[in-house]
């Protein structure tokens, strides 16, 4: 250790070898071994570090730089040398041109650490100044060389402040505007100095400055700047032709992608009340940039501009000038400035007088109704109101109105002025179309508004629509009538003409026989004949009478009565002899009638005696009741109308029908038939009576539609009261075919008088039953009234004809014995023998009419 | 009386009640137009209400006839010369203070109002007959704007002197001194340079359709207030 250190010494520090060691030695020497080798440790360390401290006399300081910012003062920099390990102090000298004298630096401290500053005092702009530095510490010191300045020429400004850039805008070319301000030490103003700038420019992306000279003005523009770039800009400042300052600090510009805004158009200002207005423009194009708006409006009689007061009441693009910014007959001159980031741009004015800018809102409300005149005839009624801003009650607006209509398809619109009424009528109307209607309205000076919102209506047309339904539905009803009616005529001519033939047969056998007989036959036809109009029943009966006499008993009666003979020969032939005439002929064409006739057989019953006598009460019951035409009622005693006909045959009682009815017309009718009937009696057909008979009907149906419910009742009435004659009297022969008859009226009832061909099965059967019927007259007649229809079931011929034979029988001698008694008498025992079900109303009993009109 | 008589004529199927029920207001129409005679005056007056009608309809006939003279005029004449920006400011009435919206025209006594309704319309006599005269001047004047101002001084005098009646109806006895803008515009519509002649024409016409228009809304409003009591 010991030997090292001295080596290390002397290998550090050349110039302090012996002292050292020495020094080592006596410490080592004096203390203990442990403590020396540390306290020596400690020792070198001190040493050494003294010997990086270099203790030596400072190096030669250099002075720097000295520069005047603006020619005032000036301040120089020196470099310090080395200082030799010690502190060194470092003075400045200088001396003046001319001046042996140097004086030292007046302020070291104002420019910062190794510098000298020389306020304005020490500052001679016009001499040399002669500068130097000496470094002093304890070992010595050291000069610099000799710093020769002339403040003139040591003159540097600092960077020019306040650097700020604009874009201005011309022919769609972006320009550079910069401005800045001179270093604030530079006393531009009291043009002691003089400065010069130059600017720099480049783009963000690019690597080369482009210096422009700007000269003396603190501002600079026309360079060039491409949209969308971001651009950079220094300036620097040059003071009397001294050196450049420094760059300034940047500043950014971002040159937009976008263009000045186009030029806006103020479209139309409008009142809506004479008392505010709005004013609309158009903006231009925009340039891709934001862009402000800005409406200047001045009025007649005022120095200043004024902007718009209000942007947002009126939406975009528009200015509402309220109560307090409207004044009428001034004139407003009023433009539009267009304002971006790249410029601006105003329209040409407009000069508006709100008196001439007056447009109302539409009317509102409009309603529409229609209602109907004292006639019934339908008129539109258009009601509206003003608009609501529109003050027309003070007289301050004056409103006119239009109205418009059209048909829903409709192409053309028809317009109507109104004046100032809030309301009209329209009367020319198409009934069942859809309307449409608007109104508007126009202040007595001003535009029309536009038209109000569309209203609909649908103009009814029930009137004249239900008057065609009605029309209509009468068409069609009688249509079907008539077919009905026809079809009848076609299809029911021959059924009845099959079905009624065996019904008269009998009862004129026995007439016939009774009367040729006694040979009163025309006594009988004379108190039969037609005296009245219902007296054409009676012929109608008398028809039938003789028609049986023509077909069925041929053989036998045709001997007494000379009609007889024709009617054998042909229906025809019969019309000659009688003289019928042309009536009948019409009737007999059908001659298929004649044929099914009753049964022969039918006819050679030997009731014929009664019969005669049955004949007779008919004869004087029918004149009976037509004496007492209209008072069906009172005929019908004992409160069964059915039971007024009892002693009528079935032909007799359709005539009696008619007789009922007594109308004019039906008479006519019957007077119309007269003749036929007349000459029918003589011909006997049935078919003529049947035809009589349906001839009414139609006609009926056809003149007297008003009073169809009375006919429709007289029908159900008729067709009853023949029902009832039919059970009542019928002879038997009938009995068979009273089934068809019960048919026949059932449909009538139905209402459709159609006439229900019987078949001719039944008819057959009839004949059939007729047989057995015969003998059984009066057990056939009908069971059953139900209400006042009578339904007659066609009682099985075997289970009947035993349980009425004695009866029958009783009832026919008493009828040919005396009338009256046995007839009443029958009229007790038969209803409790029939067992009829209808109570005692609807039976009908023969016997007991008999019994009464007898 | 005509406008039924020609609705009922113009409704087809009307019953002839209608007719009849028309025929019945023939008399009452007749009455309400019959003179009023108030008790106390000299003589019969014809009613205010009619003094406004007849005014109203005047007043309402002059500023049509002044717009379409007006319009006329600028279409051929004004096109393009810029005569609009100069026209402001220039009316001879512009010494009157009328009311320039509804609220002032509302707050201004009636009375006040008929005397600057009169004003106006006395201000328009001197001027009216000159540009009667002077129309003829102007180069290939049409027959149209000649009749209409022809027509429009006639009407304005019509209405001056209906005015009068109503003012003094309104407030008789008092009759207001003529108050009235004088007119000064003679020597302009004389002038020689066509271009500032036919300025001075614009400008007057264009003075006199505001001025129409503002009689003629100030005698609704009036009428409104007065006849109606402020419910038409």
């Amino acid at each position: 250790m010991g030997e090292a250190l001295p080596i290390h010494h002397s290998f550090f520090c050349a110039r302090y070898p012996l002292v050292l060691l020495f020094f080592l030695e006596e410490e080592a020497n004096n203390m203990k071994q442990n403590l020396a080798s540390s306290v020596i440790f400690i020792f070198l360390l001190f040493l050494n570090t003294e010997c990086l401290n270099e203790q030596s006399p400072p190096g030669k300081p250099e002075i720097l730089k000295c520069r005047s910012p603006e020619m005032e003062t000036f301040t120089c920099w020196w470099k310090p040398g080395s200082d030799g390990g010690l502190p060194t102090n470092y003075t400045l000298f200088y001396s003046k041109e001319g001046k042996e004298q140097s004086y030292e630096c007046p302020d070291y401290k104002t420019a910062g650490p190794s510098s000298c500053y020389f306020d304005k005092k020490h500052t001679n702009l016009w001499k040399y100044y002669n500068i130097s530095i000496k470094a002093t510490n304890k070992m010595g010191s050291n000069i610099s060389n000799p710093h020769c300045v002339v403040l003139t020429s040591i003159v540097q400004p600092d960077s020019p402040v306040n650097l700020s850039l604009e874009v201005t805008q011309a022919a769609g070319i972006f320009y550079l505007w910069a401005k800045w301000s001179p270093p604030p030490l530079v006393d531009v103003r009291s043009g002691w100095v003089i400065l010069h700038y130059e600017l720099r420019i480049k783009s963000e992306e690019k690597e080369d400055w482009e210096t422009i000279f700007v000269g003396q003005q603190a501002q600079y523009r026309g360079f060039k700047l491409l949209p969308g770039l971001n651009y950079i800009i220094q300036v620097r400042c040059m003071l009397n032709h001294g050196e450049w300052s420094e760059w300034s600090s940047g500043s950014y510009i971002q040159i937009p992608n976008g263009q000045p805004p186009g030029r806006p158009e103020l479209l139309r200002c409008r009142s809506p009340e004479k008392e505010t207005f709005t004013c609309w423009w158009k903006p231009g194009s925009d340039g891709g940039l934001p862009t402000n708006y800005t409406l200047f409006y001045r009025k007649e009689g005022d120095k200043s501009t004024n902007e718009c007061p209000d942007y947002r009441t009126a939406g975009p693009s528009s200015c509402y000038f309220d109560k307090k910014h409207t004044s009428l007959w001034t004139t407003y001159t009023i433009t539009v400035k267009a304002t971006n980031k790249m410029g601006s741009n105003i329209s040409e004015p407009q000069y508006v007088d709100v008196t001439y800018i007056v447009q109302p809102d539409p009317p509102v409300n409009l309603s529409l109704e229609v209602k109907k005149q004292v006639d019934g005839k339908p008129y539109l009624l258009l009601k509206w109101y003003p608009p609501p801003l529109a003050d027309v009650k003070s007289g301050w607006l004056t409103l006119e109105y239009r109205l418009r209509l059209k048909p829903e398809e409709g192409e053309e619109w028809e317009t109507i002025f109104v004046g100032h009424q809030t309301q009209y009528k329209l009367f020319s109307l198409n009934p069942g179309k859809k309307y449409i209607a608007q109104v508007h309205c126009k202040p007595d000076h001003g535009k029309w508004s536009e038209w109000s919102a569309e209203n609909y209506i649908q103009i009814p047309s029930d009137i004249e629509l239900k008057d065609v339904i009605v029309w209509i539905s009468v068409a069609v009803l009688s249509v079907i009538c008539l077919i009905i009616v026809w079809t009848i005529v076609l299809k029911g001519y021959n059924m009845v003409a099959c079905i009624l033939p065996p019904v008269p047969g009998p009862k004129i056998k026995g007439l016939d026989t009774h009367l040729l007989e006694t040979g009163k036959s025309e006594e009988l036809l004379s108190a039969l004949g037609c005296q009245d109009f219902p007296p054409t029943s009676d012929c109608e009966d008398l028809l039938v009478e003789f028609l049986e006499v023509d077909d069925s008993e041929d053989q036998q009666l045709m001997p007494s009565h000379e009609k007889g003979k024709n009617m054998k020969s042909s229906h025809k032939e019969t019309d000659r002899d009688s003289g019928r005439g042309s009536c009948d002929s019409s009737f007999l064409l059908s001659e298929k009638s004649s044929e099914p006739r009753v049964p022969p057989s039918a006819f050679q019953t030997p009731n014929l005696s009664e019969i005669p006598e049955n004949n007779l009460r008919k004869s004087n019951f029918e004149i009976q009741t037509i004496d007492r035409k209209g008072k069906i009622p009172n005929i019908s005693t004992g409160g069964v109308k059915l039971s007024t006909w009892p002693g009528a045959q079935l032909p007799n009682n359709q005539a009696p029908k008619w007789s009922y009815h007594n109308t004019a017309d039906i008479c006519k009718i019957a007077l119309d038939t007269v003749n036929v009937k007349v000459s029918s009696v003589l011909v006997g057909t049935e078919e003529t009576q049947q035809i009589q008979h349906s001839k009414p009907i139609e006609t009926i149906s056809e003149e007297k539609l008003d009073k169809k419910g009375e006919m429709k009742s007289l029908h159900s009435k008729v067709h009853q009261d023949t029902i009832q004659f039919l059970s009542n009297e019928k002879s038997p022969f009938l009995s068979a075919k009273l089934m068809d008859y019960v048919e026949i009226h059932k449909v009538n009832q139905a209402g459709t008088r159609a006439v229900l061909p019987k078949q001719k099965e039944n008819h057959g059967k009839t004949e059939n039953c007729t047989v057995p019927g015969t003998s059984k007259e009066y057990a056939k007649v009908s069971r059953v009234v139900d209400n006042s229809i009578l339904v007659i079931i066609p009682v099985s011929s075997v289970q009947t004809t035993p349980m009425f034979q004695d009866p029958l029988e009783e009832s026919v001698h008493n009828l040919q014995q005396s009338q009256t008694e046995k007839n009443m008498s029958y009229c007790f025992t038969a209803p409790s023998e029939h067992k009829i079900d209808s109570g005692g109303i609807d039976y009908l009993d023969p016997t007991s009419f008999m019994c009464s009109f007898n | 009386m005509h406008t039924i008589m020609s609705k009922g004529a113009s409704l087809k199927g009307v019953l002839l009640v209608v007719l009849l029920e028309s025929n019945m207001f023939l008399p009452k129409t007749a009455v309400t137009s019959l003179p009023v005679c108030p008790s106390g005056s000299t003589g019969c007056q014809v009613s205010l209400g009619d003094l406004f009608d007849r005014a109203v309809k005047l007043s309402h006939y002059i500023h049509s006839l002044s717009t379409e003279m007006f319009n006329e005029f600028d279409e051929r004449y004004a096109q393009g010369r810029g005569f609009i920006t100069k026209a402001i400011n220039g009316c001879h009435t512009s010494s009157l203070t009328t009311p320039e919206d509804k609220e002032q025209a509302q707050q201004i006594h009636h009375e006040d109002l008929l005397n600057l309704v009169l004003g106006v319309l006395r201000s328009w006599n001197d001027p009216l007959l000159h540009l009667v005269s002077e129309v003829k001047s102007i180069k290939e004047a049409p027959d149209t704007i000649l009749w209409k101002a022809v027509k429009i001084e006639e009407q304005n005098k019509d209405l001056l002197e209906g005015m009068e009646k109503i003012v003094g109806q309104v407030h008789p006895g008092e009759i207001e001194n003529e108050v009235y803008s004088r007119w000064s515009g003679l020597p302009s519509l004389q002038m020689a340079d066509e271009d500032s002649r036919l300025f001075a024409f614009y400008n007057l016409l264009h003075c006199l359709r505001r001025d129409s228009h503002k009689i003629d809304n100030y005698l609704k409003l009036l009428k409104c207030r007065l006849i109606h009591d402020s419910n038409c």
